[in-house]
């Protein structure tokens, strides 16, 4: 019976997909790819990789959506002005062509190959007891592979610092819009609050039910582009090095755990296992705390970079 | 009663599909802005259902992501299309 | 049949028949405002018919406070919704379509 809901929900995702890759519009295109977003998301608490869901929810419906909308503006605005973008080359056109292929080669070698015994699955509960947490997910992410995480803070980081040398590094401090409806400045003062709850609830759940590092960021970032829209820039009221700590609190803490421990005479990210919870706790709270920062700055770059290469255009007649 | 709540997902879901209508015909962008508060709000009851049927109560904590973030869009939106002021200096 | 499925299952049903509403009014009616009107208020009450019903069938009282709390923020967050929109869409043509300002 419930493989009705299973076969829908696989046929709407990869409709959607195609729909969105082919929609002729950019409007379309996009709020197709908010419900292809919402798919994925129930798509994964149908297949019980809870952490995942809330995940897609967050980054789907909320980061992505933002900048989204964002971009969907500058391009109506220099499409409306005749500046059409013009058809990728055949060369670029047929390199895209191969590596689609031969990532759907590799996808589908991996499908073939997936292992039978659950793969590491039955060793990762078995050592969950040294691991400090009790949920796997969180075990794997912080403990177990603590390297490929602390990459992944690193990435979020290099995204940053790519815009700022693109010359963005002004824009963040700077509010582009300012909230003067007396409601708006309400709802915006009213869902901060409850955005930095719910993502540090979520925080501090990963240590033993689906949540963590990476949904609290996305629910923090979103608190801080929440200010952002309504004029009160979080970066700008922050002393420069404080900024510059914020952002880097996470990947530089991840590192220098890394070392001492390796100085201690352990592996790298091996923590010892009386203070593994505690650290990881820390650990993901810093980590959280400079994605947020880092994706509230690429919002606001992206938000006050749009601004200022705009034309000055005139008000709507009301 | 596992039937039932199968037959109000699936019915759920089949209301989303519906909605996905109204972004392809618009016309504006507010109108397709308003299919994703449906999405939210459809989304948010299929994952309490399914929360419900497949006693997995940390999919509540799915719905309460979606719904903390539902507002954001719309708030980026008004306030990121608003005529005039987006100028900057101007 | 337990009273509480009795319940579950009216709840529920009414709730998917206010969403089916939600959805044809978003569907069906001519312009923007009209819209909103069908979806920022049917859907509250076909979510709030449903989120009861699953609070009676879950029958945990820590699990029915956050299914109250999702309904009360998501009632606050769409009537919010409903009037910025509209109020963003007031004084510019309905039909002008993806142009953002003029």
């Amino acid at each position: 019976m419930s493989l009705w809901i299973d076969s829908l929900l696989a046929v709407l995702a990869v409709f959607l997909a195609v729909r969105c890759l082919l929609a002729p519009t950019l409007p379309q295109c996009v709020f197709l790819f908010f419900a292809f977003g919402l798919t994925l998301a129930l798509a994964w608490a149908r297949l019980g990789a809870v952490d995942v869901a809330i995940a897609e929810a967050a980054i789907a419906a909320g980061f992505l959506g933002v900048l989204l909308i964002d971009a969907l503006r500058d391009f109506s605005r220099s499409r409306s002005t005749g500046e059409g973008g013009d058809r990728p080359s055949r060369v670029s056109q047929g390199l895209v062509g191969a590596g689609v292929l031969v990532f759907l080669v590799v996808a589908i070698e991996a499908v073939w190959r997936v292992p039978n015994g659950g793969g590491l699955t039955a060793l990762a509960a078995d050592n969950l007891p040294q691991s400090g947490v009790d949920h796997p997910v969180t075990a794997v992410l912080l403990n177990y592979r603590s390297y490929d995480t602390w990459l992944e803070v690193g990435v979020v980081l290099m995204a940053l610092l790519a815009l700022f040398a693109t010359g963005g590094r002004e824009y963040f401090c700077r509010p582009v819009v300012r909230a003067v409806d007396p409601l708006l400045r309400q709802v915006i003062l009213l869902f901060t609050p409850v955005l930095f709850l719910v993502g540090a609830f979520l925080l501090y759940l990963g240590k033993t039910e689906p949540g963590g590092a990476f949904q609290a960021a996305v629910l923090w970032g979103a608190g801080g582009i929440l200010l952002h829209l309504g004029g009160w820039p979080v970066f700008a009221s922050m002393a420069p090095w404080l900024r510059h700590l914020l952002l880097t609190a996470g990947f530089g803490f991840f590192l220098l755990l890394g070392f001492l421990f390796m100085a201690g005479g352990g592996a790298l990210f091996e923590y010892p296992l009386a203070q593994a919870g505690l650290l990881i706790l820390v650990v993901e709270t810093l980590a959280a705390l400079s994605i947020a920062a880092a994706l509230t700055a690429i919002f606001a770059y992206f938000n006050g970079m749009s601004a200022e290469s705009a034309e000055p255009f005139t008000p709507a007649s009301s | 009663m596992n039937g039932f709540f199968i037959g109000v997902c699936l019915f759920l879901l089949l209301n989303i599909c519906l909605g996905l209508l109204r972004v392809w015909r618009g016309p504006t962008v507010a109108d397709r802005l308003l299919t994703t508060q449906l999405f939210g709000t459809t989304g948010m009851a299929i994952l309490i259902v399914l929360a419900g049927y497949l006693g997995e109560l940390t999919l509540l904590n799915v719905a309460i992501t979606f719904n903390v973030l539902a507002v954001l869009l719309v708030i980026c939106f008004v306030q990121v299309w608003k005529p005039g002021k987006k100028g900057g200096k101007a | 049949m337990t009273m509480t499925n009795l319940f579950t299952i009216i709840l529920l049903l009414a709730g998917c028949f206010f969403f089916l509403g939600g959805t044809l009014g978003l569907l069906r009616f001519p312009d923007l405002f009209s819209r909103l009107h069908a979806l920022t208020k049917v859907d509250n009450i076909g979510l709030g018919l449903i989120a009861a019903g699953m609070a009676i069938h879950i029958g945990s009282p820590w699990a029915a406070l956050k299914i109250f709390l999702i309904w009360l923020s998501t009632l606050l967050a769409s009537s919010t919704a409903c009037y910025l929109v509209a109020k963003f869409q007031l004084g510019r043509p309905s039909e002008s379509p993806e142009v953002p300002a003029k």
